[in-house]
């Protein structure tokens, strides 16, 4: 009892948590500025200091981002992309992880030849400014008579996320002892055997940061989905663009900010559940069982 | 070891099975793509291609540009730092939070959450934060400071780094959430074994730990230089590669001509400059992987 | 585990099957259009709401597809094209934009609209140039802007002791070193390249007069862009800059209008989207805020503006909504209500203007004057060049390049 009470009131561990709350600070406060920009009415934005608080708070500006803002002739606010987003991120997330899982497997522990030169290719591609490619894939979709569709723009998502999505789960299995695979290969396992039912039980942590990667680039994209999906697909970050970046007309600073709060709940939310994932030693205690 | 291994290639065709999506997305997608922009940079395409080829002419104006090469130079200096304080940032935080904090789950969040938001809005409150007159600058005024002056922002030299201070911001997280999943991924036995040696825990981080993270840390570099490549929103959010030029950056560049300026022969010529230093670095770092594992 | 992935693709293609289903189904009644347009401002989209509305009135159905950023609407626009699904109608700018999708052949013309109203003779000489291309009309004007308005405080104005509005250029200058002197900002400006273009605009206008204006940005002649007139232009745009208040890199346009409305700053040159900003603080023209079309009595009036075109369709339902979107926006009505709405004037020149505000007034007297009328740097040079332009202007503001290598620089960036 008493080693335990001074472990938790050690320096080190006041230490640890020093930093952590200052780091906390740090990260915080552009979101105190979002929040109470949203709470403020246009005036005392105008006029007021950025960081104080709201003299007169008003949620009046969360209920126009979410269903009244006028972005063009249709005034729903960000509510009117909400399920196409849904619709465009479930598609987008599962296709690319399970890919990648399987691609970052059989590069890791299998290798078949020329494997390595084409996941090479693959990590060029990715550092190419997703807009360079538009055109040539704009071509590409409309000669596969699929432009302007859900399916369009769930392809187009797993074309841009299988570099970072194979990157991921082939570093991961790198340091997955490889007695582990001999091991399942010797009792029998072929090729998806061995992945069901060895590496993919331990890939929680990996499937947990691949998910949280995955989500927050399909959620918050816009210019693929703007491009590639047609009129009726059109996600949120769209109806979130037009309430914050309008060329020539006032901007509503206090609705940018709740709009945008609002658009990142989903990604958030998902940031929040997924701390069961990160489970501790799952690879290593596979090794001695 | 190394003779068991052919027997396997032969017997099963599944694995070339299996990669075949990949195949497919390589070659059609980015390899097409590649040579496609290729070839619009050796012609003179505004809006659309066009097949008026004109030799090495986008290139020649490329470099005569000085807001490219001066997009070149910024890339280069944001990019050490913010990798350096990315990996620095993220690597201790995900270690104190390993210490078995209590609130685990709020901190992560408070670190991740910055990655959920779009840049387009975080980009004008950081702008807002660090712009003279108001923001951070008139609040510590406002405490008593009277001299501080914040003013990088509006700075010809240092507005760079104001743009390395957000993106910082909004990508430790990650670094952070990726570095956590591999530390949980050691064995705890060696936690045990290290303090039954009477070894002091940093010590066990700086010389076993972290050489165990290789190929997790080796997959934070990659991301964090694709990020350093493709960096847009942010310069756009914050000071839209001003003032005048000064924080203009390659992306930007190309995504400018690309759209605005209909010039799409110029940005081709300029995604592909942009590749070659990619490449130069990427091929022998994968070339000397594929050489270790191929050892192992 | 395979079966749930199986199960997931099969529910991801299920979705997609059922959205592209729904998306042929249920179109009756009326034309249907769909236009693309970056309209999505408050007082923007209320002015596009009038042309729905007037277009359903017609019988059409109107479907908004409204893109923020007029470079992302345009490069959607343009790829929906290529890509083989285009929209009925697209915003462009009057402007050199659409001048590569005219050459591609990828525009339905509208000549017979053009003959109907008349617009070789109705219409000023700036805008047709862009809009007709090898003797055919290629897009329909919708509203005419004014860049460079000069906006100022009376507030600010009064406390400096400046009496009446400046008329020529070195009143312009000594009322800024009043406003100095009585520690207002004189020049509220946002550190942006388009920003700076603006006041170039200006001052070239202003400084150099109509015949310097055309023959540097519509002619590109290199011994107008050396000469000593020039010089003294870009002089004076450089000496703006001393007027102008240490927080103005990356300031938005409208941030810059509320340091006006708050008497924070005198003057602001900036187009008549401004006035949006100043109804919206409960101001009024000529009482509390002042507008200034121009230094002098035949200070060249610089436009630019919006046009619908029309992707080319062979489709018969498809042509008939282009055909009565395009009669429904040259109404009169319409054109009012639109233009109205957005602060700008509509280039119908028979429209009855008293229900319009102040500042649009003025400027559709000035419109009469055909020869005051020119066109702003977009509606002569094409985007490439207009760009390069700006980029010369933005670093011969923000640093010390001296004055004579930013002429070479304008000329080189204006050669090709």
């Amino acid at each position: 009892m008493k080693s335990r009470l001074k472990l938790l009131a050690s320096p080190a561990r006041i230490g640890i948590y020093a930093f952590l709350a200052s780091a906390a600070l740090f990260f915080l406060l552009p979101l105190y500025v979002m929040l109470v920009t949203s709470l403020k009415s246009m005036d005392e934005i105008r006029s007021g200091s950025v960081l104080a608080l709201p003299l007169a708070a008003t949620l009046e500006p969360w209920r126009q981002a979410w269903s009244e803002v006028c972005t063009g002739a249709a005034c729903e606010g960000v509510r009117a992309g909400f399920w196409n987003s849904v619709a465009i991120t479930v598609p987008s997330t599962i296709l690319p992880i399970m890919l990648g899982a399987v691609n970052g497997y059989a590069l890791a522990f299998w290798r078949p030849r020329g494997a390595t030169l084409l996941f090479g290719i693959l990590m060029v591609g990715a550092f190419v400014p997703v807009q360079v490619m538009i055109y040539p894939l704009v071509r590409l979709l409309a000669t596969m008579g699929l432009f302007g569709s859900l399916p369009a723009i769930v392809l187009v998502h797993l074309i841009f996320g299988m570099p970072v999505m194979t990157m991921l789960f082939r570093n991961y299995y790198a340091s997955v002892p490889h007695e582990l695979y001999q091991a399942a290969r010797i009792d029998g396992g072929g090729f998806f055997r061995v992945f069901l039912q060895v590496m993919l039980p331990l890939s929680l942590p990996i499937i947990a940061v691949a998910a949280i990667m995955q989500v927050t680039g399909v959620w918050n994209d816009y210019i693929l989905g703007l491009v590639f999906a047609g009129r009726d697909n059109l996600p949120m970050t769209v109806q979130l663009n037009n309430v914050i970046n309008t060329t020539t007309g006032s901007r509503l600073y206090n609705v940018n900010m709740a709009a945008t709060i609002l658009t990142a709940l989903v990604p958030l939310a998902l940031y929040f559940f997924s701390g069961r994932w990160f489970v501790r030693g799952v690879a290593a205690g596979a090794v001695k069982g | 070891m190394t003779a068991m291994r052919p027997r396997y290639r032969l017997r099963s065709v599944t694995p070339f099975a299996a990669l075949l999506p990949m195949a497919l997305t390589v070659i059609v997608a980015y390899v097409g793509a590649a040579l496609w922009t290729l070839k619009v940079s050796f012609t003179s395409s505004r809006t659309f291609a066009s097949d008026n080829f004109v030799g090495l002419a986008q290139y020649e104006r490329l470099f005569a540009n000085e807001r490219w090469m001066l997009s070149l130079h910024n890339l280069a200096v944001y990019g050490l730092l913010f990798v350096l304080a990315c990996m620095l940032i993220g690597f201790l935080l995900a270690v104190f939070i390993d210490q078995n904090v209590t609130g685990e789950g709020v901190l992560r969040t408070i670190f991740l959450y910055p990655y959920a938001m779009s840049f387009m809005a975080t980009g004008l409150v950081w702008q807002w934060l660090l712009t003279p007159g108001n923001g951070l600058e008139q609040a510590l005024q406002q405490l008593g400071f009277r001299d501080v002056q914040l003013d990088w922002i509006i700075d010809q030299n240092m507005a760079i780094y104001t743009i390395v201070i957000a993106t910082v911001w909004q990508a430790s997280g990650l670094v952070m959430a990726i570095l956590l999943a591999g530390l949980r991924g050691i064995d705890p036995e060696i936690w045990k074994a290290a303090r039954l040696d009477g070894i002091p825990k940093w010590r066990v981080y700086l010389s076993i730990v972290v050489p165990m993270l290789g190929a997790t840390l080796s997959t934070v570099f990659l991301l964090l230089a694709v990020a350093v490549v493709k960096l847009f929103d942010a310069v756009v959010a914050m000071t839209q590669g001003g003032p005048g030029t000064a924080s203009e950056v390659p992306a930007k560049f190309i995504m400018d001509h690309l759209f605005l300026r209909s010039n799409i022969g110029l940005a081709s010529a300029a995604a592909v400059v942009l590749l070659v230093p990619v490449l130069a670095l990427l091929a022998p770092y994968i070339y000397a992987r594929s050489r270790a594992k191929g050892r192992a | 585990m395979v079966h749930a992935y199986r199960m997931a693709l099969a529910a991801g293609l299920l979705v997609a099957g059922a959205c592209s289903h729904s998306a042929h189904a249920g179109q009756a009644a009326g034309p249907t259009a769909e236009v693309i347009h970056w309209w999505t401002s408050g007082g923007e989209s209320a002015a596009v709401k009038e042309i729905a509305q007037a277009y359903r009135a017609a019988g059409g159905i109107w479907v908004d597809s409204a893109i923020a950023g007029g470079d992302q609407a345009r490069a959607v626009t343009i790829n929906r094209i290529v890509g083989g699904n285009p929209p009925t109608a697209a915003q462009f700018n009057t402007s050199k934009q659409f001048l590569d999708a005219i050459e591609n052949g990828m525009l339905n013309n509208v000549d017979a609209l053009a003959a109907r109203q008349g617009w070789d003779k109705a219409l000023p000489e700036a805008i047709v140039n862009v809009i007709k291309v090898k003797g055919h009309y290629y897009a329909l004007p919708l509203s005419i802007h004014m860049q460079t308005w000069i906006w100022y405080s009376q507030a600010a104005f009064k406390k400096a002791g400046i009496a009446k509005e400046p008329a020529t250029v070195d009143e312009l200058f000594a009322a800024l070193d009043k406003l100095k002197a009585a520690g207002i900002v004189p020049l509220a400006h946002g550190g942006q390249s388009w920003q700076e273009t603006i006041l170039f605009s200006s001052m070239l206008s202003s400084v150099g007069g109509k015949q310097l204006y055309l023959s540097v940005l519509r002619d590109r002649d290199q011994r107008a862009i050396h000469s000593d007139a020039f010089k003294k232009v870009l002089l004076a745009y450089k000496r703006l800059q001393s007027y102008v208040d240490a927080g103005a890199p990356g300031r938005n346009w409208n941030d810059a209008t509320a340091m006006l409305i708050s008497g924070k700053a005198g003057v602001q040159i900036m187009g008549d989207w401004a006035k949006g900003e100043f109804s919206n603080a409960k101001m009024a023209a000529g009482t509390q805020y002042g507008c200034i079309p121009g230094l002098g009595p035949d200070a060249p009036y610089l436009i630019q503006g919006d046009v619908f075109v029309f992707p080319k369709t062979s489709n018969p339902s498809v042509l008939k909504a282009q055909e009565l979107l395009g009669n429904v926006a040259v109404a009169p009505a319409t054109q009012l209500a639109f233009n109205r709405l957005k602060g700008s004037i509509p280039p119908r020149s028979d429209i009855d203007a008293s229900t319009l505000d102040l500042c649009a007034q003025k400027g559709v007297q000035i419109m009469k004057d055909k020869a005051r009328v020119v066109g702003v740097t977009e509606v002569y040079l094409t985007p490439d060049q207009n760009g390069a332009l700006q980029d010369v202007l933005t670093a011969f503001w923000n640093t010390r390049m001296p004055v004579e290598t930013a002429q070479k620089n304008i000329a080189a960036a204006l050669r090709d």
